[in-house]
C-alpha cells in the first residue's frame, strides 16, 4: 500500500460519516454528523476539501441533485462510499484493532 | 431572513462557481435550522463565522480543481505579460536615447501602458462574461462548467489581474511611481469587472 492510500484522521472520520449517513450524505449532514459525534467544531470548507480528496482517491463517488427551494434554489452534491472506500475502512479498522489489542483503556498518565 | 450578504459574497468569490452552488446551499439549509433554534442574530453570526473559517480550505479546493491556476494563468498571459512587454519595449527605447537610460518613464509612456493594460483587462472581462473553458479534473465528478457568466469567476479574474499587474510592475522597471502602481492595480480589475457586467447585461 503506497503512502497516498493511507487515510488521515479527518479523512477517516469523514469517510465513516458518509458511510453512516448512507443515501443522505452531503456536505451539511456530514459536517453535523462529525460535529455531533466528535464534539469538534468543523467547518464546511474543511469537510468539502476532504470529501474532494477522498473522491479523488476513488473512495467516494458524488452526484449532483436538482436545486430545491429549501436550499435557496441551489443544487446538492451527495456522496456515497465506493467499494474501494469500504475496503479502506475495513483495513483501517483492522489495523487499529491490531494496534489496540492488549492495551487496557483508559490509559493512565494522560493530561487532565 | 437571508444570510449575511457580505459573507455570501465572500463565499461566492472564494469558492469556484460549481462548488459555491452546493456549498452555499448547504450553508443556507443549516442557516435556516439554526435560525429556528437560536434566532436570526445567532444564525447570521454562525454563517459569517463558517465562511470566514472556510476561506483557506475553499481556496485550497479551488486550487485542487485547477480553476485558480487557470485564472492566474489567464490573468498573467492576458494582463501581466503585455505590461511586462511594454515595459521592456520602453526600456529598449530609452536605452537608445543618450542620457535617458535608467530614468523615470515620461507620463505619456505610463499612460499608454495603463491604457493598453486596461484594454487587455477589459477584453478578458468581456470574454469571461460570455465564454470560459470548463475546468476538468480526474478522480472526481464535477458538474459541467456553466460557460463562465458566474460572478465568482469574474471576481477571481479581476483579483488575479490585479496580482498579475503588481507582479509585472515588480519584475519590470524599478523606477515606477507609486501613484501609477495604485492607479493600475485599481483600474485593471475595475476594467475587467465593468466589461464583464456589460457583457452579462447584453
Amino acid at each position: 500500500m503506497s503512502k497516498g492510500d493511507t487515510l488521515g484522521e479527518f479523512e477517516h472520520l469523514t469517510l465513516l460519516a458518509v458511510f453512516r449517513l448512507g443515501d443522505d450524505a452531503y456536505g451539511m449532514r456530514v459536517r453535523r454528523e462529525i460535529a455531533e459525534r466528535t464534539k469538534r467544531d468543523v467547518t464546511i470548507g474543511a469537510v468539502y476539501t476532504t470529501l474532494d480528496r477522498l473522491a479523488a482517491k476513488g473512495l467516494l463517488k458524488s452526484t449532483l441533485s436538482d436545486p430545491t427551494p429549501e436550499r435557496g434554489g441551489r443544487a446538492k452534491r451527495s456522496f456515497r462510499v465506493t467499494g474501494l472506500g469500504i475496503a479502506s475502512l475495513n483495513r483501517a479498522r483492522q489495523e487499529l484493532g491490531s494496534m489496540l489489542e492488549g492495551i487496557a483503556f483508559p490509559l493512565s498518565g494522560g493530561a487532565r | 431572513m437571508k444570510p449575511p450578504l457580505l459573507a455570501q459574497s465572500l463565499l461566492m468569490a472564494v469558492a469556484g462557481p460549481n462548488e459555491a452552488e452546493y456549498i452555499a446551499g448547504d450553508l443556507e439549509e443549516e442557516f435556516a435550522m439554526i435560525r429556528e433554534a437560536r434566532g436570526s442574530a445567532a444564525a447570521r453570526r454562525w454563517y459569517a463565522w463558517q465562511v470566514a473559517r472556510s476561506v483557506c480550505a475553499l481556496l485550497q479546493l479551488r486550487v485542487r480543481t485547477g480553476e485558480l491556476t487557470q485564472v492566474m494563468l489567464i490573468a498573467s498571459l492576458g494582463v501581466g505579460a503585455p505590461l511586462l512587454l511594454l515595459d521592456r519595449l520602453w526600456q529598449f527605447v530609452y536605452s537608445q536615447i543618450p542620457l535617458k537610460d535608467g530614468l523615470h518613464r515620461a507620463p505619456e509612456f505610463l499612460a499608454f501602458n495603463a491604457f493598453c493594460v486596461c484594454a487587455c483587462a477589459a477584453i478578458l472581462g468581456a470574454w469571461a462574461g460570455s465564454k470560459w473553458p470548463g475546468s476538468k479534473r480526474s478522480g472526481s465528478k464535477w458538474s459541467a462548467s456553466k460557460g463562465l457568466g458566474s460572478k465568482s469567476r469574474a471576481v477571481a479574474l479581476a483579483f488575479a489581474a490585479m496580482i498579475a499587474v503588481l507582479a509585472a510592475l515588480w519584475a519590470g522597471s524599478a523606477n515606477t511611481p507609486g501613484a501609477y502602481v495604485v492607479c493600475l492595480s485599481l483600474a485593471v480589475p475595475a476594467s475587467a469587472l465593468l466589461t464583464f457586467a456589460w457583457r452579462k447585461s447584453r
